[in-house]
């Protein structure tokens, strides 16, 4: 199917995103709340582009559209730009101590807010919870509704369904979810982990938990067997050469 | 399209209304006493009976009672009227005048009240049953034409020709957006997947709005018969009832009336021995206002949380469990059997070029006519409010009416003359919405009142989108800003920007309707913002930090009536001399200027 994304014209396979059509022609629409790992979410709208199809214009969120049809698409006009400029704004606002939403903010010229609380650096892109649930956690999610929307464990305690890998904290684009690692213990969600140890170089590098899961997930026998992802790499290569 | 009154002269009925206003007037003593006192007694010429009935939509007169066939209607009825009543009306045939409805602006006595201005205007389609059955009697409903459009549709139509009808008909989604329904029931029909469903949407979260309560509460089976007609129009199997936890009435009405359509035959398998298999179950909403929407209704009933999705596929296509799916909202389906039983060109005779049939309002707010009204669309908002509604309260001068719920707009006063259809108040900058009107008068400061909406949507957001969730807080912030005294000019234009973007990027309806009342109090009241912004001054007296209240001795005649309702003591004054505010004392309540008869108490 052909459709026209800033005048050039693409062939794309039926329910492909407008995004990731876009993408794949090196057409550059910013996001925020996306990862090709998790899909589009349509929650940021920073990737809102002007959809034509016939006489009727309309904005759509690139992430979440499929394409089905013939249509004309712009991601550069002045009113998307406006829109862009105001969800920073507005992410601004919300999450003043993240240096990704600093550096947007002066980068899209934003107008003058205050931040509400100084401390915040959660954007909500809800990417922790995607990363959570890809893991097949399910630690974390959504809670309370609203303007006082924010993610937490249930009833903000210690999660039985946490296993401490810190994929949420990884995946985080500014930073905001806390993760504390000393002596040999890690922090996270209000759960404290103990970690493991390379068996090789010596140093922490997952949790036990993490081990358990990952080995029930891929159905592997790593009992006897607890290497950094470092060293993991390195026997592996070892065992490869070996085998040529 | 009136219905055959149940008007049989062998036998008297009395009709007490037990809707959920006029039970909390205490209408439900007031229906045990008439049993009490009709129970055995055999003074009577014919047989009387007395019966429990939804609303009657004059709430504001509750509780109600209507005496059948003679027609008569009293308002304000008490448990300790009814002896009276039955010795005077029933056995003496005389009327008790001081419980027959008053015309407010005439003083005039009516017998009945299908003589008042209140319901002469109306027409009644999706409330034609209200008021004159009992809900919980599925025989009641038969003998007004109940099931008769669903043993039509079963037996004589081919589904595509039910389709055909409800698009003929020109019914347009009467819960807020307006898609005709017609249109949703072809595209779900159309669909490769057979499994579908149909979903009825009755979480009315409007502040103010009770249409959808009264009509689950008054006449369950038709919106059950609506879904069962559209069932075997798209081929559904299964049905889903979403209903306001709140609602516990209408929760009991509904599922008793479900329990007597199955036993009846109307749902259930092979219903009237047709291929048709058809159950509909009940699901109590969690108290969310954005599961009105409806992706979120949907994830709600899936047992998600409610979060709406883009609709850029729509729930005709994917829907409930990912299948097929046609939602309607509770009046919409009360208006189905109505366009079966009497036929779409029928039908589309009510109403407007583009807006066919009648729409139900709640009228609240400072209406003298406080109540349910069904109008036919193109209805002026003039007539609605004023010849209908009875004009405002205590003699004060109408300012605005907002409709469509807490995302509608407000319209001024140089446009009450606008008849009132989906595509004339969408054009004023407001909405339809579920059907909501809240009457405000010059006490109302309409940047107060543009706070207290967002303020409510702050809360009532889902939280998934930045545009609503983050645009939402901002706004409230600028706003709360204004009302102190606190705002700026730059604050209008940010207004402004934010308000378009999140009309624009917001995930669903709500969320881009969310900046309507702010939008359209800047553009109709204008002059207030900037008079809160450049001269620290609320016109009307509401927010507290810029107002203050004097007395015009020109006009003050020293009655004494706002130093009694002072409760501050902070008026001071002797009897037919000019009274004086102390302003150190004032608490800006306002209590002074609502009680003023002389028009003597001023905002400076």
């Amino acid at each position: 199917m052909k459709v026209t994304i800033d005048g050039i014209e693409i062939e794309v396979e039926t329910g492909k995103t407008i995004l990731e059509a876009a993408r794949e022609a090196g057409i550059d629409i910013p996001t925020l709340c996306y990862s090709e790992a998790f899909g589009g979410q349509g929650v940021c709208r920073m990737c809102m582009v002007e959809v034509k199809t016939g006489n009727r214009k309309r904005f759509v969120a690139s992430c979440t559209y499929p394409i089905t049809g013939e249509i004309e698409v712009q991601t550069k006009t002045p009113e998307l730009e406006e829109i862009r400029r105001n969800i920073i704004t507005l992410l601004y606002r919300r999450a003043p101590n993240s240096d990704l939403m600093k550096k947007l903010y002066q980068d899209y010229s934003c107008s003058e807010v205050k931040g509400v609380d100084p401390e915040e650096s959660c954007i909500m892109c809800r990417l922790c919870v995607k990363a959570c649930e890809k893991v097949g956690a399910n630690a974390i999610s959504t809670v309370l509704r609203g303007t006082e929307k924010r993610v937490s464990t249930p009833f903000d305690e210690e999660s039985p369904e946490c296993i401490g890998c810190s994929a949420c904290a990884d995946t985080c684009p500014t930073g905001a979810i806390r993760v504390v690692e000393e002596g040999g213990r890690r922090e996270i969600w209000h759960k404290s982990f103990e970690m493991l140890r390379c068996e090789k170089c010596g140093g922490y590098y997952s949790t036990l938990p993490v081990r358990e899961h990952v080995t029930e997930q891929l159905e592997l026998d790593y009992a006897d067997d607890s290497l950094c992802p470092n060293c993991r790499r390195k026997k592996l290569a070892k065992e490869v050469a070996e085998v040529r | 399209m009136t219905q055959t009154q149940v008007n049989n002269p062998d036998k008297r009925m009395i009709l007490v209304c037990c809707g959920t206003g006029c039970l909390a007037n205490g209408s439900g003593p007031v229906y045990e006493a008439f049993c009490h006192a009709l129970e055995g007694n055999d003074q009577f010429e014919v047989e009387t009976f007395a019966k429990a009935t939804g609303c009657n939509g004059l709430c504001e007169k509750g509780p109600l009672v209507k005496i059948l066939p003679d027609d008569i209607t009293y308002c304000h009825v008490k448990e300790e009227d009814v002896s009276e009543i039955v010795e005077q009306t029933l056995l003496k045939g005389e009327l008790v005048n001081r419980l027959l409805y008053r015309d407010p602006a005439t003083k005039q006595y009516y017998r009945s009240h299908h003589d008042t201005n209140f319901y002469k205007k109306q027409h009644k389609v999706a409330l034609r049953n209200i008021g004159e059955i009992d809900p919980t009697a599925v025989q009641d409903y038969l003998d007004r034409d109940g099931y008769r459009a669903l043993k039509k549709a079963v037996k004589t139509m081919t589904p595509g020709e039910v389709v055909e009808e409800v698009l003929k008909a020109g019914l347009r989604g009467r819960g807020g957006g307006g898609f005709p329904t017609g249109l949703k029931w072809k595209a779900c029909a159309s669909t490769d997947d057979p499994q579908r469903y149909v979903i009825c949407n009755g979480d009315e979260g409007d502040p103010g709005a009770f249409m959808d309560r009264s009509i689950l509460e008054g006449d369950p089976h038709t919106v059950i018969e609506g879904m069962i007609i559209c069932a075997y129009a798209i081929g559904a199997s299964a049905g889903y009832i979403y209903v306001r936890d709140e609602y516990d009435l209408a929760v009991k009405n509904l599922i008793c009336a479900i329990e007597k359509a199955k036993k009846c035959g109307y749902l259930g398998k092979n219903i009237l021995e047709s291929d048709l298999s058809f159950d509909i179950e009940i699901v109590r909403g969690g108290g969310a206002f954005v599961c009105g929407e409806e992706t979120a209704l949907i994830n709600s009933i899936q047992g998600n949380v409610g979060e709406p999705w883009d609709k850029y596929v729509f729930p005709t296509e994917k829907g409930l469990w990912g299948h097929p799916t046609v939602i309607n909202n509770v009046e919409t389906w009360a208006n189905v059997p109505v366009i079966v039983n009497f036929g779409a060109e029928k039908f589309a005779s009510i109403g407007t070029e583009g807006s066919k049939g009648t729409k139900v309002f709640s009228l609240v707010g400072k209406v003298v006519n406080t109540g349910l009204v069904e109008v036919p669309m193109g209805t002026t908002l003039r007539e609605i409010i004023f010849d209908i509604g009875g004009g405002i309260q205590n003699g004060r001068k109408f300012k605005a009416v907002q409709t469509g719920g807490p995302s509608g707009g407000c319209i001024p006063e140089n446009l009450l003359d606008l008849p009132v259809d989906f595509d004339n108040l969408s054009q004023a900058g407001s909405m339809m919405g579920s059907g909501g009107l809240i009457v405000m008068d010059d006490r109302t400061c309409m940047v107060e009142v543009a706070r207290y909406y967002v303020n409510f949507l702050a809360s009532e957001s889902c939280g998934k989108c930045v545009p609503c969730r983050e645009g939402i807080s901002l706004l409230l912030e600028i706003l709360t800003r204004i009302c102190e005294g606190k705002g700026t000019m730059e604050d209008l234009d940010l207004l402004e920007s934010m308000s378009s973007t999140i009309q624009q990027a917001a995930l669903c309806a709500l969320g881009r309707t969310a900046p309507n009342p702010v939008l359209s109090t800047l553009k109709y009241f204008r002059d207030e913002y900037l008079e809160h912004i450049n001269n620290h001054r609320c016109p009307s007296g509401v927010c507290k930090d810029l107002t203050e209240f004097y007395i015009d001795p020109e006009l003050c005649t020293g009655c004494g009536r706002c130093r009694r309702n002072c409760p501050a003591d902070a008026i001071t004054g002797e009897k037919k001399k000019t009274h004086v505010i102390e302003i150190s004392k004032c608490i800006k309540c306002g209590e002074c200027i609502n009680n003023c008869k002389f028009q003597a108490v001023k905002v400076k």
